[in-house]
């Protein structure tokens, strides 16, 4: 019963009888940067914990845990949410991605390297978060307007105030990507 | 003169509007005289962030990422009342859950006013809690779970009691008393009488006043008065306050999120008993601090007891509703203010009566703005802290300066227009900062101030207003502040500081300023800071960090580097003093011979040479100096223009454009200070339009403690911003370098004020300045209201 | 937040029978101290997992309608849209058809929090989640919505609370897309334990607080929102929706209006008003609907609609400024969809 893991594939969603799981731990596996993980937690674990404390991804970082300030965004098949209000129960087969995964390895992403070069980083807590909503946002548009930039990060919370500067990252990332 | 001072020039002014030499009688091993950042190869620059690969790939460690083995969780119980008495507290049932392994019951909290022993009173026998969220007990369990439902087994015996939360009834002799006893006064700047104190009401603090403000105030042609008031608002550090605490028989070693490792660490030793070389403090990256993080508080002792009495290293990080309620905040005000004035604008006198909330806490002061930025001979402030039932005040950028400002600069505009004057040309007239001149003149210029109309001249629904303020900080100096720096026989290069980088960019700054000085590249320094094991660095706040620890570790490098050259002369057939170490290489001063810097350490006879080297006087003294800390001669100035729109049908303001002018000292890394400037132009816009505690009357229950009620600036109202800073010259250290956080947060709020009156007509005189109180400052709300 | 069980069921049926309690009734209680045997239903789980952190609610057990199948589509039925509980905001928002058709829709989707909560959050989720009061939403505070004896916001801090229809509570209805929906005249389809189907008008199933205080709408235990149907809309309608927060990063609206209007050139044959985040349901403003209809549409009438719907406003202590925002936002909302 327990491989039985909630799962957006109808296939998966389309057997007839209920599992009912915890409220004691439970094994799940979850798909992270391209890695298969296994691991046992209980149903109300989100996803941002499990990601922190059981796989010590930390670079998904949580300052409000409730979605206002989206500091732990991570992509959930490619689309930017926040981890902190999605059960890692709840995940599924879709793939997570974190800042760990944005790249492999040594190498930056244009966006991390934009970031570094117009200094859109000052205590740095809400970085990652917007990192992957600026890559995110260039992987579905890759010339953004201003406006659109605004408009892909309206929900993130930097309270250093490195807004100018994610902006002019992003539209020299995109400029960089262009070349 | 003394054998061990020399004489030497230093460049002293503005560059690029009158730079001159300056003679100075400096000590001997203080690293020669720096030209200006035009002659330098690396100081002065945009050298990108060190730490920056870090933090964006998410590899930085913030305290709240510290795991140890065995590591404990803790979590604080609070009051959930206002005022109470807690008779008992039954902690039985906690200890018993499972997985519980420490309980501590918090007895003489800190973080509030300390009552002073009251000769002949009978002491309360029972502890008080003074406002919702104040600590009670922690307890550290296995699981943050198994914390949590521990926590919720303590039982607390309250006696509610008598509470206020409102500023104005608190003044009132009948309100309910938020300490019985008098309480220590404490000032943020060197020792003070003990003031008095009536009900809530301590103070008035009368000690900045000079001259005769009442004849001035008779001896003036006009009086322009006014009443603002400016609320709470708190620090919203991303990454709450949090630490893990790993007490062991051997000593005690601390990781926290922490503005000040130096500072944490004496505190502990002093809380604890313990000698300073058994307290170590660790941080790598701070997530945001803006003062909340400066000392310890309810929650480090906590942890720290918790983990003597299990055992095992204890974590404990407060959540988002706790970092709202109890991580400190900006205290309100109210400041009544009277200018005496001449027709042509100059100031006859100023009197300002102010008063305002930290809730348990001392602080909510107007800072030193309207005393030390304009020429009048007759100044009197009385100002008063006033108790209520609510989380204690504590510094938060720009203490003090940021609603004086907003008060201040209000004022001077409304003299101008009663003067006839613009208010630049008034502020010709009576601010004496030459550094203001200038910034007024390019502000004006690059932000095009000609274009400004007539208050409320703009047409139709859409409104557009410009405005300006000015900004004063005092130049801050940490001088028990200390760096090393040292050489290694690889050639590669150590800086070794107990100050921490909270986002502001000193780790790039050191390693600018030690490659300067060895002829390196900053890529080429390791930066190891934020550890108590290394010399002990300043705070970061109070923007003296670049100005206290940027002198030392020059002088540090300049004295290994000369031990170094010393090494490698005899190879190179010269004296040490002809060297000059420059583009990787240390060669004589003429060029003919040179090695690499590599092939000089390699020369080394042991694996490091080292040098050790504190913030020394600045070299034209002093203005004041109190214990550890010294402020500067001059102070840093600034100068903001904003352009705003106002919808007058909904009364929502937009902030469109802003420019800043500032100034501090050497410019280090000027796209490091453009994003601080950000920082505090966006805070300042934050605070100015939307942030607000908001406090429940009836319970004293905070009921926006989160980041979605609580209000805050985001992307979409940040407007386009334009930063420029003068490089100014002073002579005052190795560096001459200053800080630049608090400055650009002061003048922002009333620039917005007065650009906002040059839109609308009408004056706002109360933060935030919401659709709300825009609606009602333009008569648009209707009366009446629907009784409960 | 408290450990629960986590069930995947097999199928809505299974689902609606395992369910044992609405949210507002796992919710309300007389001590302060929510019910911990419910079992209730998560979609997006945006709302309920934050009532579940703040501690306001600790069931037993959550049973998961995100995964079950062919809820989460946009189909086309009898010339409108049948759309499925489970789309989320972001699927609406990018919706060719809904950005075309029933633009208001889209509209209020798309400015609905953030975009990261609006990939998560789900259409049937928007419309039952419960009020953000700050009261309601403090455990401090058991107030009347939960089952206690006030209403806290009357005699306290209101400035974010109703100016319209606040009998005995002051709440302002939080759903976004309900105002949308409201105006484009949406059904629900609801199905109740034993598979049978009902549909309801979206503006019947709200409630006010006099018909009762504890829940916002008409949903019984162990039924869910199995479609939200939008009625066909002739190429001669336009529809918008404005929304106005003190912030545009992320806030919540201080007043929200759809206008949706059937026009032959200027001349409005058929309006539907709708105004939110001002009263304890979508508030539906027919006097100014009654000032359009059948009329040539001007800025003067656009002004003098939006005076209409605003004349029965009784703001409370602090949150009068919310009269002439609302006035203004009416008369923008009336002329913006003109020209839509």
């Amino acid at each position: 019963m327990l491989e039985k893991t909630p799962s957006d594939r109808p296939d998966a969603a389309q057997r007839p009888e209920a599992d009912t799981v915890g409220p004691h731990a439970v094994p799940l596996t979850l798909r992270v940067n391209g890695m298969t993980h296994t691991l046992s937690i209980t149903p109300e674990t989100t996803l941002a914990q499990a990601l922190r404390e059981q796989l010590d991804l930390t670079g998904t970082k949580i300052a409000c845990d409730r979605g206002a300030c989206s500091a732990c965004t991570v992509w959930l098949d490619g689309a930017p949410v926040c981890s902190c209000m999605v059960l890692a129960l709840e995940v599924g087969a879709r793939e997570v991605t974190t800042i760990e995964g944005l790249t492999d390895r040594e190498a930056l992403h244009p966006v991390q390297a934009a970031f570094i070069e117009h200094d859109a980083i000052q205590c740095g807590f809400c970085t990652p978060g917007l990192i992957m909503s600026c890559v995110a946002l260039l992987k579905r548009t890759p010339h953004p307007s201003e406006h659109e930039i605004r408009a892909a990060i309206s929900g993130h919370l930097c309270r250093c105030g490195t807004y100018p500067h994610v902006l002019s990252a992003v539209l020299a990332a995109a400029r960089t990507e262009e070349a | 003169m003394p054998e061990d001072l020399r004489t030497r020039s230093y460049p002293v002014g503005i560059a690029g509007v009158a730079l001159e030499q300056l003679e100075r009688n400096v000590a001997d091993d203080e690293a020669p005289p720096l030209p200006p950042n035009a002659r330098l190869s690396v100081i002065g620059q945009s050298t990108a962030r060190l730490n920056g690969p870090a933090k964006v790939t998410g590899r930085a460690t913030f305290t709240v990422d510290v795991k140890l083995p065995g590591m404990l969780h803790a979590r604080m119980l609070r009051s959930v009342y206002p005022h109470a008495r807690i008779l008992s507290i039954d902690t039985g049932a906690a200890e018993r859950q499972p997985g519980v392994r420490a309980i501590h019951v918090i007895e003489h909290p800190l973080g509030r006013a300390q009552e002073l022993p009251g000769p002949g009173e009978p002491g309360d026998a029972h502890r008080r809690v003074r406002y919702v969220g104040d600590p009670i007990a922690a307890l550290a369990a296995v699981t943050p779970k198994a914390a949590q439902a521990a926590l919720e087994r303590i039982v607390v015996d309250y006696q509610p009691l008598p509470f206020v939360i409102d500023l104005e009834d608190a003044r009132r002799s009948d309100a309910p008393r938020v300490f019985d006893r008098p309480v220590r006064t404490e000032f943020f700047l060197g020792p003070a009488p003990q003031l008095p104190q009536h009900g809530n009401v301590h103070g008035p603090d009368t000690s900045a006043s000079r001259g005769d403000a009442a004849a001035g105030l008779r001896a003036a042609e006009l009086i322009v008065t006014g009443e603002f008031r400016t609320q709470v608002q708190t620090h919203c550090c991303l990454e709450p306050h949090a630490l893990v605490a790993d007490w062991r028989p051997e000593g005690l070693t601390v990781y926290i999120s922490t503005q000040f490792t130096a500072g944490i660490r004496e505190e502990l030793a002093e809380a604890f008993g313990l000698p300073l070389n058994r307290v170590r403090v660790v941080v790598d990256a701070v997530g945001g601090g803006f003062g909340s993080k400066s000392r310890i508080g309810n929650y480090v002792l906590a942890a720290v007891e918790l983990s003597r009495k299990a055992g095992a290293p204890v974590r404990l990080a407060l959540d988002r509703h706790e970092e709202q309620i109890d991580s400190g905040n900006r205290p309100s005000t109210v400041q009544r203010i009277r200018l005496g004035a001449r027709r042509d604008g100059t100031l006859t006198a100023v009197a300002i009566e102010a008063y305002g909330t930290a809730g348990v806490a001392l602080g909510a002061s107007v800072g030193n703005f309207a005393q030390s930025i304009y020429e009048c001979a007759a100044f009197a402030l009385e100002q008063s802290d006033v108790f209520t039932h609510a989380g204690p005040g504590c510094a938060m950028r720009a203490p003090g300066n940021v609603p004086g400002a907003f008060a201040y600069e209000q004022v001077i505009d409304e003299l101008a227009e009663r003067v006839g004057l613009d208010p630049l040309t008034l502020r010709e007239r009576i601010d004496a900062s030459p550094l203001r001149r200038e910034q007024r003149r390019i502000g004006a210029e690059r932000f095009g101030w000609s274009r400004r109309q007539p208050p409320g001249s703009s047409p139709g629904t859409l409104k557009r207003g410009l405005g300006m303020a000015q900004s004063h900080w005092p130049a801050l100096i940490q001088i028990n502040s200390s760096c090393e720096v040292r050489i290694l026989r690889d050639g590669s290069v150590e800086v070794r500081s107990s100050v921490q980088d909270i986002g502001t960019g000193i780790t790039t700054v050191l390693a600018q300023v030690v490659a300067e000085e060895l002829g390196l590249s900053p890529q080429d320094i390791a930066v190891h800071i934020g550890d108590t094991d290394f010399p002990a660095g300043p705070p970061s706040y109070g923007s003296r960090t670049t100005a206290s620890i940027t002198p030392p570790a020059r002088n540090a490098a300049y004295r290994a580097l000369r031990l170094l050259m010393e090494v490698v002369a005899p190879s190179l057939g010269t004296t040490a003093e002809r060297l000059i170490a420059r583009g990787g290489r240390i060669g004589t001063l003429d060029a003919s011979r040179s090695i690499t810097f590599r092939e000089a350490a390699a020369q080394l006879r042991n694996d490091q040479i080292s040098a050790v080297a504190s913030r020394s006087d600045d070299y034209g003294g002093f203005g004041r100096r109190m214990g550890d800390a010294a402020v500067g001669r001059m102070g840093l100035g600034g100068v903001q223009f904003a352009e705003v729109t106002v919808d007058t049908e909904t009364g929502r303001v937009h902030v469109e454009r802003v420019v800043a002018v500032h100034d501090c000292g050497r410019p280090m890394n000027p796209r490091q200070i453009e994003s601080q400037v950000h920082g505090g132009i966006l805070q300042g816009i934050s605070y100015a339009l939307f942030e607000e505690r908001i406090l429940d009357r009836h319970t004293g229950h905070m009921l926006n403690p989160n980041l979605e009620q609580y209000k805050i600036l985001g992307a979409r109202e940040t407007p386009a911003i334009e930063v420029h800073v003068l490089e100014n010259y002073q002579g005052n250290s190795a560096t001459d370098a200053y800080g630049i956080a608090e400055p650009s947060i002061i003048a922002t709020a009333p620039a917005l004020a007065n650009a906002l009156y040059n839109a609308i007509g009408v004056r706002l005189r109360a933060l935030p300045m919401t659709p709300a109180a825009v609606l009602t400052a333009l008569g648009r709300v209707p009366c009446g209201s629907v009784p409960p | 937040m408290n450990g629960f069980e986590w069930m995947s069921p097999g199928s809505l049926e299974q689902a609606a029978r395992a369910a044992s309690a609405t949210v507002a009734t796992a919710m309300a209680c007389r001590s302060g101290t929510p019910a911990s045997d419910a079992a209730v239903l998560k979609a997006g789980g945006m709302d309920l997992l934050d009532l579940m952190k703040e501690g306001l609610l600790s069931p037993r057990r959550l049973i998961n309608l995100r995964t079950l199948p062919g809820l989460d589509r946009i189909e086309p039925a009898g010339g409108g849209l049948r759309i499925g509980p489970n789309v989320t905001l972001a699927q609406l928002a990018a919706d060719e058809r809904l950005r075309t058709r029933w633009s208001a829709l889209a509209d209020s989707a798309g400015g609905a929090a953030s975009p990261q909560i609006r990939q998560i959050a789900t259409l049937a989720g928007n419309l039952l989640q419960r009020p953000r009061c700050w009261y309601f939403r403090s455990r401090a505070h058991h107030c009347v919505r939960k089952g206690g004896e006030t209403c806290f916001a009357f005699a306290g801090e209101n400035q974010y609370h109703a100016i319209f229809e606040h009998n005995g509570c002051a709440i302002v209805h939080p759903s976004t897309c309900a105002t949308a929906l409201v105006a484009l005249g949406a059904r629900l389809e609801i199905t109740d334990r034993a598979g049978a189907k009902r549909t309801v008008s979206l503006e019947e199933f709200f409630l006010l607080p006099q018909a009762d205080l504890q829940r916002e709408n008409r949903l019984e235990s162990g039924e869910i929102v199995t479609a939200i149907e939008l009625p066909a809309q002739p190429a001669s309608v336009r529809s918008v929706h404005l929304r106005y927060a003190q912030t545009e990063s992320f806030d919540r609206p201080l007043a929200e209006v759809a206008v949706v209007l059937d026009l032959a050139e200027a001349v409005c044959r058929k309006a539907a008003i709708v105004l939110g985040a001002c009263a304890p349901v979508p508030h539906r403003a027919r006097a100014a609907e009654a000032a359009l209809t059948g009329q040539r549409i001007d800025e003067a009438l656009a002004r003098a609609a939006a005076h209409a719907a605003l004349q029965d406003a009784m703001p409370l202590s602090g949150n009068a400024y919310k009269v002439p925002i609302f006035t203004a936002v009416v008369r923008r909302a009336i002329l913006a969809a003109l020209v839509a």
